[in-house]
C-alpha cells in the first residue's frame, strides 16, 4: 500500500451478518495491518458506527439484519462519511451487481473469497479513495 | 350457441312487437306465426346449451389454471434461486470455519490441509455461483465454471506471485449441475495436483485447461502441465494420496475413465466422461 496515502494502521469497519465469516474477515484484515473497529450485522447499526467513528474501510456484505440491507447503509455512510466501501456478498445476480453499482462503491468481492482476493480488491480501493481525496484537496 | 342465442333473442323482441301492433290492427296470424318461430329458437337454444356451456366454463378453467401454473412457476424459480443462495452462503462458512480452524496452528502442514479442503469446499460453492448467470437452475455451462475455478485455485496458490501460467481453452458444454459438481471436484485436484507436484518449490511453466466435446455427447477434460513430470513409480489406480483416491472414486461416480500419462515435457491428466444433458 501507498504509505502516503493510507493511514499506518487504518481502521475498518465490517458489516456481515454471518458471525464466523466477519470473525474470518477479522482475522485477515487484522493481518493485514487494520485494527477492526467492529464487526455487526444490522444495516442501521453500521450506519451509526460508520458516522460516529469515520473508519478508513468498510466490508459491507448486502444481506444484513435489520430494515436496511447493504446498498442502503452503503448509501446512507456515503452521504456522511467520505468512506471506501467495499462490498462483500454471495449474491451475484445481475440485479443485486446493477442495484450495488447505482451506489457508489469501491470494490466488490464474491463469498466465499479467496485470500489474495480480498488483499488486492481491499488495497485497490484504499488506493482508489486516497486518489480521489488527495485531488479534491489539493 | 351464439346464433342460437340471438335469434332467440331477435324473436321474442319480435313477437311482443306483434303483440303490441296487434292491439290496434287484428293480424292474428302473423302474431301467431311470430309466436311459433319464438318457441322453436328458444327450444332450439336451450337444446343447445347443455353441449355448450360446459365447453365454455372448460376454456375459462383451463386459461385461470395457465395462469395459476405460471405463477406458481415463477414461484418455485425465485424459491430454487433463495435455496441456492443459502446453500452457497452454508458453503461459505465452512470456509471460513476452515480458515479460522488453520490459524490455529503454525505447523505449515496442517495449515495446508485446510487450505485444502476449503478449495475443496469452494469449487462446490462456485457451482451455485455460476448458476445465478445461467437461464435454468438445473444445468449449467461447465466451460465458464470450470474458467472461474481455475482462476481462483490459481490465485488461492498464490496468484500473480505465482510463475505458473494458465492456458484455458474450453468449449461449451451444458451439464446437469449434479455433474458439474462432480466434475469441478476433480478439476480441482487436478489443477492443485499439477501445481503442487509439477512445480514444487515455486518452478515457473504453464498448465494448459482444455475441455473438449466430440457431437455424441463425449467429453475429454485434460490438464496439462510442463513441469517435472510424474515420478514412474505413481500409479493412478493404487495410489494411497487423498487426491488421486477422490478423483478415483468421484471418475466411477460419473462413469467415466482417467489417466495420467507423462507427456514429452510433463504430466497430462486425462478425464474422459459423457454429459447427461442434450
Amino acid at each position: 500500500m501507498n504509505q502516503n496515502l493510507i493511514p499506518p494502521q487504518p481502521r475498518a469497519l465490517i458489516a456481515e451478518d454471518e458471525t464466523l465469516i466477519a470473525e474470518e474477515l477479522t482475522d485477515r484484515l487484522s493481518r493485514l495491518g487494520f485494527s477492526v473497529i467492529a464487526a455487526i450485522d444490522s444495516g442501521e447499526e453500521a450506519i451509526a458506527i460508520a458516522i460516529r467513528e469515520r473508519p478508513d474501510l468498510v466490508l459491507m456484505d448486502i444481506r444484513l439484519k435489520g430494515e436496511k440491507d447493504g446498498v442502503q447503509a452503503a448509501k446512507e455512510i456515503r452521504q456522511h462519511v467520505d468512506v471506501p466501501i467495499v462490498y462483500l456478498t454471495a449474491y451475484s445476480d445481475q440485479l443485486t451487481v446493477n442495484r450495488a453499482a447505482g451506489t457508489d462503491y469501491d470494490g466488490y468481492i464474491l463469498k466465499p473469497f479467496h485470500r489474495l482476493e480480498l488483499q488486492s480488491t481491499i488495497e485497490v480501493a484504499m488506493k482508489r479513495h486516497a486518489i480521489r481525496t488527495t485531488r479534491q484537496q489539493p | 350457441m351464439f346464433l342460437a342465442f340471438g335469434l332467440f333473442i331477435i324473436a321474442c323482441g319480435g313477437t311482443h312487437f306483434m303483440e303490441v301492433v296487434t292491439t290496434w290492427t287484428p293480424v292474428y296470424n302473423l302474431s301467431a306465426a311470430a309466436k311459433v318461430f319464438t318457441a322453436v329458437v328458444s327450444l332450439a337454444t336451450a337444446a343447445t346449451l347443455p353441449f355448450t356451456v360446459p365447453r365454455i366454463l372448460a376454456l375459462v378453467r383451463s386459461q385461470q389454471v395457465a395462469e395459476k401454473l405460471r405463477a406458481s412457476g415463477e414461484r418455485k424459480e425465485a424459491l430454487l434461486q433463495e435455496v441456492h443462495h443459502r446453500v452457497k452462503n452454508n458453503l461459505a462458512v465452512i470456509c471460513s470455519l476452515f480458515y479460522l480452524q488453520s490459524t490455529q496452528t503454525e505447523d505449515e502442514k496442517t495449515v495446508q490441509v485446510f487450505r485444502d479442503m476449503e478449495g475443496r469446499v469452494h469449487s462446490m460453492a462456485l457451482v451455485h455461483e455460476s448458476l445465478y448467470g445461467s437461464e435454468t437452475l438445473a444445468s449449467i455451462d461447465f466451460a465458464e465454471y470450470a474458467r472461474s475455478l481455475a482462476e481462483d485455485i490459481l490465485s488461492s496458490h498464490g496468484g500473480r506471485r505465482v510463475p505458473v501460467e494458465m492456458n484455458i481453452q474450453l468449449e461449451r458444454v451444458t451439464m446437469s449441475t449434479d455433474l458439474a459438481v462432480l466434475c469441478g471436484l476433480i478439476l480441482n485436484e487436478l489443477i492443485a495436483n499439477a501445481l503442487k507436484h509439477g512445480f514444487p518449490n515455486g518452478a515457473s511453466g504453464e498448465i494448459e485447461l482444455t475441455l473438449r466435446r466430440a457431437p455424441d455427447g463425449n467429453c475429454r477434460l485434460c490438464v496439462r502441465d510442463n513441469g517435472v513430470g510424474i515420478p514412474g513409480d505413481v500409479n493412478v489406480n493404487t495410489s494411497k494420496s487423498l487426491g488421486m483416491r477422490l478423483v478415483r472414486s468421484l471418475t466411477r461416480q460419473i462413469r467415466g475413465s482417467f489417466e495420467l500419462v507423462k507427456v514429452d515435457r510433463g504430466t497430462s491428466a486425462n478425464l474422459d466422461f459423457t454429459v447427461d444433458h442434450p
